[in-house]
């Protein structure tokens, strides 16, 4: 017998979420504008696009590990620190196996892709644990209050 | 209350059938059902695998070198602490936007400039669905665990993620 959780894990697929969709860039983008976007926008990832074809992907641990101290030329492409040929994830799959593919590979954020393969938008841990935590509603009201914690931000900004 | 065996109609809260004599002790409980899976209403944060030691670094720290010690650790957070009292937490994302995007020189910027002070914490007697909603809510990757004066460490994403895999979808 499955836990309510459980059987909505392993029934709604991947495609049902708010998948983040503004998050495609091409190569040449400059590292500057990607630092931009993920600042404004507090995503922690884009997918690097050529066309319809994606080709890489740029995240947030990747500056800490391949920008941080390097003193890179801000106009330095992003092809040059991404990382080549991300896996993907089908939007048809349930999130059970999205939460499988991120927990095996390790990563916090996945392409999607549809029956033919081509890119419909990233999915992120944050969009995963927000379904999640929707399903608790309670845990809200039980949450100790943090009252000189309020962050009008995202993490870091 | 049927028995299970012989399908004889006993009296609620009989011990014994008294039809073929089974043992009905205890039928009538709750059943954890086979693979009860955690509960993140219910379970402690604090009885889990899910914190990590805390990396510590002082307020005079560079941000140079929290992000070495990031790298070699492979975490995403340092947490900035002065004697045993928790100051700030230091992130890869503040790495972004307090210091590259304002073109500040990682060896010389020191940790009290760009840490969040009096940061967000969970308490280890808090459910795994505290963290996440903190998580999901507010954008928060890094949540440090306190209990009292002492920082136990710090739950990810990550950890939040394969808890669940492990123990609410029961994959090992």
């Amino acid at each position: 017998m499955q836990s309510r959780i459980e059987n909505l894990l392993k029934n709604v697929k991947v495609r049902d979420l708010a998948l983040q969709k503004d998050h495609r860039i091409g190569p040449d983008t400059p590292l500057a504008e990607v630092y931009r976007a993920f600042d404004e926008q507090g995503h922690g990832a884009a997918m690097v696009c050529s066309g319809d074809d994606i080709v890489g992907i740029f995240t947030q641990r990747d500056v800490l590990n391949r920008t941080a101290l390097e003193d890179l030329d801000p106009q330095t492409p992003v092809s040059e620190v991404m990382s080549d040929h991300p896996v993907t994830i089908g939007w048809n799959e349930p999130l059970a196996e999205s939460i499988r593919a991120m927990v095996e590979g390790n990563y916090r954020h996945m392409p999607v892709v549809d029956d033919d393969g081509r890119q419909v938008g990233l999915l992120s841990t944050r969009v995963i644990l927000r379904f999640i935590a929707d399903q608790y509603p309670e845990a809200v009201l039980n949450l100790p209050p943090r009252l000189r914690q309020v962050m009008t931000h995202s993490e870091g900004g | 209350m049927l028995c299970p065996n012989c399908g004889y109609d006993n009296i609620q809260g009989t011990d014994l059938c008294e039809s073929c004599g089974s043992d009905l002790a205890g039928l009538d409980l709750v059943e954890a059902h086979p693979g009860f899976r955690g509960r993140l209403m219910t379970d402690h944060i604090g009885d889990l695998p899910l914190i990590s030691p805390p990396p510590f670094v002082q307020p005079d720290t560079t941000v140079a070198a929290a992000v070495s010690l990031m790298r070699e650790a492979r975490l995403g957070c340092v947490l900035v602490q002065e004697g045993s009292e928790l100051l700030g937490i230091f992130t890869e994302r503040d790495v972004l936007t307090r210091v590259l995007r304002p073109g500040k020189n990682p060896r010389e910027v020191v940790m009290s400039e760009v840490m969040t002070a009096d940061p967000i914490t969970l308490s280890p007697s808090e459910p795994p669905a505290h963290a996440i909603h903190l998580s999901a809510a507010r954008g928060l990757r890094h949540l440090p665990v306190v209990a009292g004066d002492s920082v136990l460490g710090f739950i990810s994403v990550r950890h939040l993620l394969r808890h669940i895999h492990e123990n609410v979808l029961g994959e090992t």
